[in-house]
């Protein structure tokens, strides 16, 4: 049996030896400070002193107050670049700084992704406190976006920065596929509010892919998530930010309705189409036909039947959101801590867990374990129908939206999902003769 | 030109396959070690290194030959050489992710490199999208996933299962039992309809009552629509709730527990506090100011609570039964425990200050079971706590030498702390609209506005109280002083707009009823005027005997606790 293990640790060692061989300008400090792990001295009579711990100093408030002046800093700046002087470079550079300080040296946190979760809390639960700074992450690049478009998703977010690094060999994803993945953020958002409110989880953090590269820190399922989308990201462009970003999804919505926005001509379209598939997002809406598809009368048809049936769309989200409230209420600690001592009560499972055995040992009454599981669950079954709610109306407002004919001349960035990165710059004639002209 | 055009070509065309050389190489670095690291974890996740089969077999063998020493160097060497490999292994994992992530970074610029050297032309299609046809086929896609996910719903909500729902009847009972349900807690309208405790809903001083009577003569029995004897004697205040008023007395053996029909005077029940665990019979000391019975009640609209000078905390039911009851202890107090309850949701706040090791408790409403005790490094305190809700949270606030502090109700952890008040504290803090007033004597009047830090607004030292406690509202401040002065300051400035002095003094405290502020002075003349930028009297009534307790009100009534009898105070022609 020892020599199972001394086996086991000959085939570690070999595997590392012809792995250090075949990189020899690595191999010689690795293969050094390998022997030093493997070898270590033996320590049972060390004299080993415990350390008594100490409680680190929270980060003075100042620093908090600089992020935010950087986070106003950066937006203005990515503003000016996307929409004034049209610089793709300046954008990807400041996305670079952006990357460099709100996810290496501010490890991604806080962000203004995650506190939507904050926002959720506070404003369900009086006694939660929620700070300054997280509302100014929240609420400033919402502000940004509602006069010059998502410049914090172009520049500023250190989540879409890290996913524009790796954008190498995008593939143009069909328009109806990103249609339907862009209904994920919906139910993700949908989500993270309900889990937030109710003081179940804060799932945006808890499932960030790339805060664990930033921290170098993070379960390896979680890393490993991370390398999926960054190596996926290298064909798919940004795919967390289109198909997952809840925050995204807001600034989607506000965006929309942005006083100013990026053009992909500085002037008139003169129709070349050399910007088609400059946008590795699919955010760029191409001239509408002169002939229509069908008739008016059809189409007209169709849209009062699917405006008829928004009210049943979110009645049937509603109905099937309340029947989900089980499953959505078991996130809940309080409600999975019932269910085990419950199942342990009733014999169905012999061993325990730590947090049934840490419940037993507390004297609570098992009766009101099941109380606050029980209100806990109420509580869920409305939150729970509001999101079905929520679902069957973005569901039935997106088939609308598909439903109605808008007219176009020319190229345009899609207002909603153009993320301000500048990349369609540099495919227009007209912008490159003006900006000539400038140099000029 | 051409050469120069030449050279350019020939530099861009060096530097991309570098570039690409770089990019393999890092490519193949970065998979190799993948696969590797990925192949150490999951080998780690099977493996235990401190339940290894082989060290479980010599462990047992350890248990019959308990003095083999080469079976003990054995078992430490399998598992030192355990521990090694696992730690390896993680090592391992942890320096192969960063040589991962660095050959990635490398991989990436490299192919990034390779894209600049060789930029593409854009390639134009031959014609454009048809974004109609794609509308059509995305809304029938739609449509599809739509369908999609409302079956997969189904098919969670099917097979997910709580083993709750089995016992979902007995959950509602105990929810019921134990308060959890949302309506459980009387909500902001049902307490400003009833007074709770001290002072009234939250334990400002604010009553929203309407035709509260102006007029009354006790000596004369004018507009006195009852009274009666209060068997023992007690400093507390009456509180109540719906159609029942409870007050408390006591002596130095007996704590006793009355509860009156409003509507009638009959005392519905009276109850010794028998059976406190933990309480003894040693008699506290206390001056007769204070008594054995100082602090005020508190209610949740089902039961009642009292706390004594001797420390016992007891529960009864609105019928009278004895739902459980404590002793904290006899404080240690000069004067004698005077600290009033107060209720957030299902807390029963404790103040329980005293000359060394002073606490802050929250008890469970339904059970008196201890929720959390925050401790107090403060003197004596015979002021009162406040339960306010400060416009994102509710807190505790409570003025006390030497800080005016702040505690979260749910968790007792505290909030903020002002320190640099001085001597006995007696009155409680006043609060409104973002801002909180705490007076002692012979120190400070504060006006702290509960910004984020709170900060002191303004303060004064020329008219402070000593025992009764101020009432603001969003422009007054009304204080009201033990040698007979009633002032009115502007509550955001500290201006003062006007000051009356009465002949006698006031250990009640000043209530404001809409536009009215009613202040009793000891001698039991209740003292009303307006809650003006000037002094406007409204009336002076006499009790008839002394009264040192803060009236509890009612639409139409108020009811007054003089030293002996308990009245009720209303409109006779109604």
């Amino acid at each position: 049996m020892i020599s199972d293990l001394i086996r086991h640790d000959q085939i570690t060692r070999k595997w590392t030896v012809v792995l250090l061989l075949s990189i020899l300008v690595c191999s010689i400090p690795t293969q050094i400070h390998s022997q030093i792990q493997r070898f270590p001295k033996p320590e049972f009579e060390s004299g080993h002193v415990v350390p008594t711990p100490t409680t680190p100093h929270p980060r003075q408030d100042i620093y908090e107050y600089i992020d935010v002046a950087v986070l106003i800093i950066a937006l203005s700046t990515a503003s000016y670049l996307a929409l004034k002087k049209r610089s793709r470079n300046g954008i990807f550079m400041l996305s670079l700084f952006s990357l460099l300080y709100f996810g290496s040296w501010r490890k991604g946190c806080v962000c203004a992704i995650g506190s939507i979760q904050n926002i959720s809390l506070a404003l369900f639960d009086r006694t939660y406190v929620i700070p300054i700074t997280v509302i100014a992450f929240f609420t400033i690049p919402l502000l940004f976006t509602l006069f010059f478009g998502r410049t914090f998703c172009a520049a500023v977010c250190p989540l879409g920065a890290i996913q524009d690094v790796v954008i190498l060999k995008p593939v143009k994803v069909a328009a109806w596929l990103q249609k339907v993945l862009g209904f994920i953020p919906h139910i993700y958002l949908g989500l993270a509010v309900l889990l937030a409110a109710y003081g179940a989880d804060f799932i945006i953090c808890r499932y960030d892919p790339f805060v664990g590269l930033f921290r170098f820190d993070a379960s390896f399922l979680m890393l490993l998530f991370g390398a999926v989308l960054l190596i996926g990201g290298i064909f798919v462009a940004r795919p967390y930010c289109r198909f997952l970003c809840p925050y995204g999804l807001i600034l989607n919505w506000i965006s929309r309705l942005s006083k100013h926005h990026v053009t992909i001509t500085p002037t008139d379209c003169i129709q070349c189409r050399l910007c088609e598939d400059s946008c590795p997002f699919g955010a760029i809406l191409p001239p509408t036909p002169e002939k229509a598809p069908e008739a008016r009368s059809v189409e007209h048809k169709r849209l009062a039947i699917l405006l008829a049936l928004l009210p049943v769309l979110i009645i049937g989200g509603a109905c099937l959101g309340s029947l989900l409230h089980t499953p959505l209420s078991q996130i809940h600690n309080t409600v999975q801590l019932a269910e085990r001592v419950r199942l342990e009560e009733l014999g169905k499972i012999q061993d325990t867990v730590i947090e049934s055995e840490t419940f037993q040992q507390s004297g609570k009454p098992v009766e009101q374990l099941y109380g606050e599981a029980a209100l806990i669950k109420n509580r869920f079954i409305k939150g729970s129908t509001y999101l079905g709610g929520f679902i069957g109306l973005v569901f039935g407002t997106t088939l609308i939206g598909l439903s109605i004919r808008r007219k176009r001349r020319d190229y345009t960035p899609d207002r909603g999902t153009c993320l301000s990165c500048g990349r369609c710059f540099a495919y227009c004639p007209v912008g490159k003769k003006e900006s000539k002209e400038d140099e000029k | 030109m051409n050469q120069k055009s030449e050279e350019t070509r020939d530099r861009k065309k060096f530097g991309y396959q570098i570039a690409r050389s770089v990019a393999v190489v890092s490519g193949i670095f970065m998979l190799i070690f993948s696969i590797l690291v990925l192949a150490n974890y999951f080998q780690t996740k099977t493996t235990d290194p401190l339940n290894s089969p082989a060290l479980e077999t010599l462990m047992g063998q350890m248990e019959e030959r308990p003095d083999d020493q080469a079976l003990k160097e054995q078992i430490r060497a399998l598992d030192l050489l355990a521990r090694k490999a696992y730690f390896t292994t993680q090592w391992q994992i942890r320096t192969g992710g960063y040589l991962i992530f660095g050959s990635f970074i490398v991989f990436i610029v490299s192919l990034r490199i390779m894209g600049h050297m060789k930029s593409k032309l854009p390639v134009v299609g031959e014609k454009p999208v048809n974004v109609w046809e794609s509308a059509g086929l995305t809304r029938k896609r739609m449509a599809i996933t739509g369908f999609s996910m409302a079956i997969i719903s189904i098919l969670i909500v099917i097979l997910s299962h709580s083993e709750l729902e089995e016992i979902q009847f007995r959950i509602d009972e105990v929810m019921d039992e134990a308060g959890l349900t949302d309506s459980a807690y009387p909500n902001d309208e049902i307490l400003r309809q009833n007074w709770p405790g001290f002072r009234g809903p939250y334990g400002t001083g604010i009553a929203s009552f309407d035709n509260v009577p102006t007029e009354w003569d006790g000596p004369s029995g004018q507009n006195v629509l009852w009274k009666t004897e209060i068997p023992l004697h007690g400093m507390n205040s009456p509180i109540r709730w719906d159609n029942r008023l409870f007050v408390s007395g006591a002596d130095e053996t007996r704590r006793q527990v009355y509860c009156y029909d409003t509507d009638t005077s009959e005392m519905l029940w009276q109850r010794d506090v028998l059976d406190v665990p933990g309480s003894t019979d040693e008699i506290p000391e206390v001056s007769y100011d204070t008594g054995y019975a100082a602090p005020t009640m508190t209610t949740d609209g089902e039961r009642v609570f009292a706390i004594f000078a001797n420390g016992d905390l007891v529960c009864f039911d609105f019928e009278g039964n004895q739902i459980w009851a404590i002793s904290l202890g006899i404080p240690q107090n000069i004067y004698g425990y005077s600290s009033s309850l107060i209720i957030y949701q299902n807390r029963l706040i404790v103040l329980f200050d005293q000359e060394t090791g002073g606490y802050l408790y929250a008890f469970n409403t339904q059970s008196g079971r201890m929720e959390w005790q925050t401790s107090r490094e403060n003197m004596m305190t015979w002021a009162s706590p406040i339960c306010v809700n400060t416009g994102n949270r509710f807190e505790i606030i409570i003025n006390a030498n030497p800080a005016v502090a702040s505690y979260d109700p749910s968790t007792g952890r505290v909030l903020w702390s002002i320190e640099g008040m001085t001597v006995d504290a007696a009155p409680s803090v006043a609060y409104a609209d973002g801002w909180a007033y705490a007076v002692n004597e012979y120190a400070f009047l504060w006006a702290i506005k509960l910004e984020d830090p709170p900060q002191i607004g303004w303060e004064n030292i020329d008219y402070l109280s000593e025992i009764s406690s101020p009432v603001a509202n969003e422009k007054f401040l009304f204080v009201a002083t033990s040698y007979g002065d009633l002032i009115c300051f502007d509550a955001k400035t500290g201006d003062r707009y006007w000051v009356e002095s009465f002949d006698h003094g006031f250990y009640s405290s000043p209530i404001l009823v809409q536009d009215k502020v009613y202040v009793m002075d000891y001698e039991g003349v209740m003292q009303i005027c307006y809650a003006d930028v000037e002094y406007r009297p409204i009336s002076h009534l006499e009790l008839g005997e002394a009264s040192f307790c803060i009236p509890a009100f009612d639409d139409n009534r108020i009811f007054i606790r003089g030293d002996t009898h308990l009245y009720c105070i209303g409109h006779e022609d109604e």
